[in-house]
């Protein structure tokens, strides 16, 4: 009954608003300070994941289907860094036996 | 839009072609595909092509100038790189074709109208990068510069994409003439624009490591292999700024109020932080790093100007700095030295004079010495904005007073007499690339005249 009335009304754009900008925030937080690069790259995607869900929040608020492709694009890219980004791990890993990303300071001034 | 097809394709077809495990036959393939692709970029210029007809991508004379420059500066980077990239037989095609797919993501960011292509843009051009960062597989500083180019990047592009959904959220629209029009018709300025604003800004700045989102730079850029330390510097840098400059141009109607007084603080931080990290450099790709740190600062001056020229200005200015880079990894790779100290350069000019000479010409070019194409790039850039922002070219001027003295340093040691240096072989190729540099650097100020 309270679930019914809930779908009708339809939730305002302005809880989604609030709701991914706390994940995009906790996203933001989570790549600063956590160390472990599987994490980091978690957070990453969860930033990602954050604009993908304002950008279908408003796709839908102004009826258009813009927002909904552009999640597409950002669904394909995401895939192809996460990619990319387990592969440079793999090998950072292969050379240094850890992905602690404070071990990796051998570069510095 | 034919340029970029016949550039991906060239891509493709140099992967197979390293099937045959002649490294010979992947770079002329390579090398005859980004020529056709600048010769179907220059018809374009006279007579519009319409094979393809997509929305996204137009071709104005600016895409074609930028385009030209990245094109020429991959060609001369797949030609240094070459030396090194046939070593490993099975890999060569690999390293060419991840090269050129990245140059197609710098021309789609020289064409695009609407988000949608800015960001595929941005993207195609970043990720063969950290592929490319990484691909001294067994070095620890190799691996380690790809995590970090990798993690900053693409921390910057969540950080855009939530800027772009803001805007959109703002502006309802991708279109870069529809934004525009929907901003101007927009009476009171909406917070919602504004946060995807700071966020897009602060994407950019990540992505041309300016100053407070500067601190990957250096390791990346000293930890990479030299060849794509020098892709980075130039075609990623350039691409990455026209990009902007075109979203800020024509998306956003120009930066202006609090965002330039942002940019202003940006700019003068950059260029102080650089030149000053950079005095106490005692390795030639750190120095690099940071000079280019510094040089990101004067180009953001480029930022503030709200004049039709500022694209043309932009890209003297990047073009002048990309044949010193040019000529500089070209050196570092006739040198060949793991630790890239700068005290191996000693005598360097008097035991390989040409190449020397090539070296001194493309420091003081950085440095903006009137006659060489670095004094054009500067002159024009400081000149469009000295009436409207007196103070900031002031301490433009300061910064690059002081940047002389750590140009100044590499060159003396270049120069230095020392009785034990040994001759350096100078490969064909590596020959061939310092002179067009030589010829870049004394002529590239003329040619720079024609195109402004």
């Amino acid at each position: 009954m309270i679930l019914s009335t809930v779908f009708e009304a339809g939730i305002s754009i302005q809880y989604y608003v609030i709701l991914s900008a706390i994940l995009f925030s906790i996203g933001v937080i989570g790549v600063l300070i956590r160390k472990n690069a599987i994490v980091l790259l978690m957070c990453i995607e969860l930033m990602l994941n954050a604009a993908n869900l304002l950008l279908v929040a408003f796709s839908s608020y102004f009826e258009q289907s813009d927002g909904q492709v552009f999640v597409f694009f950002i669904m394909v890219v995401a895939a192809a860094e996460a990619t990319v980004g387990l592969s440079i791990l793999i090998m950072a890993y292969r050379n240094i036996r850890t992905v602690d990303v404070s071990l990796f300071n051998q570069l510095k001034d | 839009m034919e340029a970029i097809i016949i550039l991906f394709s060239t891509g493709i077809v140099s992967l197979f072609i390293a099937m045959t495990r002649k490294p010979i036959l992947v770079l002329l393939t390579a090398l005859i595909g980004v020529t056709v692709t600048a010769i179907v970029m220059s018809i374009n210029w006279y007579t519009p092509m319409q094979w393809v007809k997509y929305d996204g991508i137009e071709t104005d004379y600016f895409t074609i100038i930028y385009g030209a420059t990245a094109t020429l500066f991959s060609f001369l980077f797949i030609l240094i790189g070459y030396s090194k990239f046939s070593k490993e037989v099975y890999h060569t095609g690999d390293y060419i074709a991840i090269l050129i797919f990245s140059l197609c993501g710098a021309l789609c960011l020289f064409s695009f109208t609407d988000l949608f292509m800015f960001f595929i843009g941005l993207e195609i051009l970043s990720i063969p990068m950290y592929v490319m960062a990484g691909s001294n597989k067994k070095n620890l500083l190799s691996s380690e510069a790809a995590m970090k180019y990798f993690f900053t990047g693409s921390f910057a592009t969540g950080v855009l994409l939530f800027g772009i959904a803001c805007v959109y959220g703002a502006l309802g629209t991708f279109q870069l003439k529809e934004m525009s029009e929907a901003i101007a018709a927009m009476k009171n300025s909406s917070a919602l624009l504004q946060v995807g604003m700071i966020l897009i800004l602060a994407g950019f700045l990540f992505k041309v490591g300016a100053v407070p989102f500067h601190f990957w730079g250096p390791d990346v850029y000293s930890g990479s292999p030299n060849v794509v330390t020098g892709f980075m510097a130039t075609v990623v840098k350039l691409a990455a700024f026209c990009g902007f400059l075109r979203l800020f141009q024509l998306g956003f109607n120009g930066l202006d109020g609090f965002f330039v007084e942002i940019l202003i603080a940006v700019s003068v931080l950059t260029m102080f932080v650089g030149n000053l990290s950079a005095l106490r450099q005692t390795k030639l790709k750190r120095l690099i790093a940071y000079s280019s740190i510094t040089h990101v600062g004067y180009a953001l001056i480029c930022l503030l100007v709200k004049n039709e020229h500022t694209p043309a200005y932009l890209w003297t200015y990047f073009f002048a700095y990309g044949f010193s880079i040019v000529a500089l990894i070209t050196v570092s790779m006739i040198v060949n030295d793991e630790n890239d100290d700068i005290d191996r350069y000693k005598a360097f000019a008097r035991t390989n004079p040409f190449a020397g000479f090539v070296m001194i010409l493309a420091l003081l070019s950085l440095a903006g010495v009137p006659p060489l194409v670095g004094f054009f790039g500067k002159y024009l850039v400081f000149s469009s904005a000295i009436e409207q922002y007196p103070v900031l070219i002031i301490i433009a001027l300061i910064n690059s007073g002081i940047a002389i003295y750590y140009y100044l340093k590499v060159i003396l040691t270049a120069i230095s007499k020392d009785d034990n240096a040994e001759k350096s072989t100078v490969s064909p190729l590596h020959a061939i690339v310092l002179s067009i540099s030589m010829f870049g650097l004394i002529l590239g100020g003329f040619v720079t005249f024609w195109v402004n």
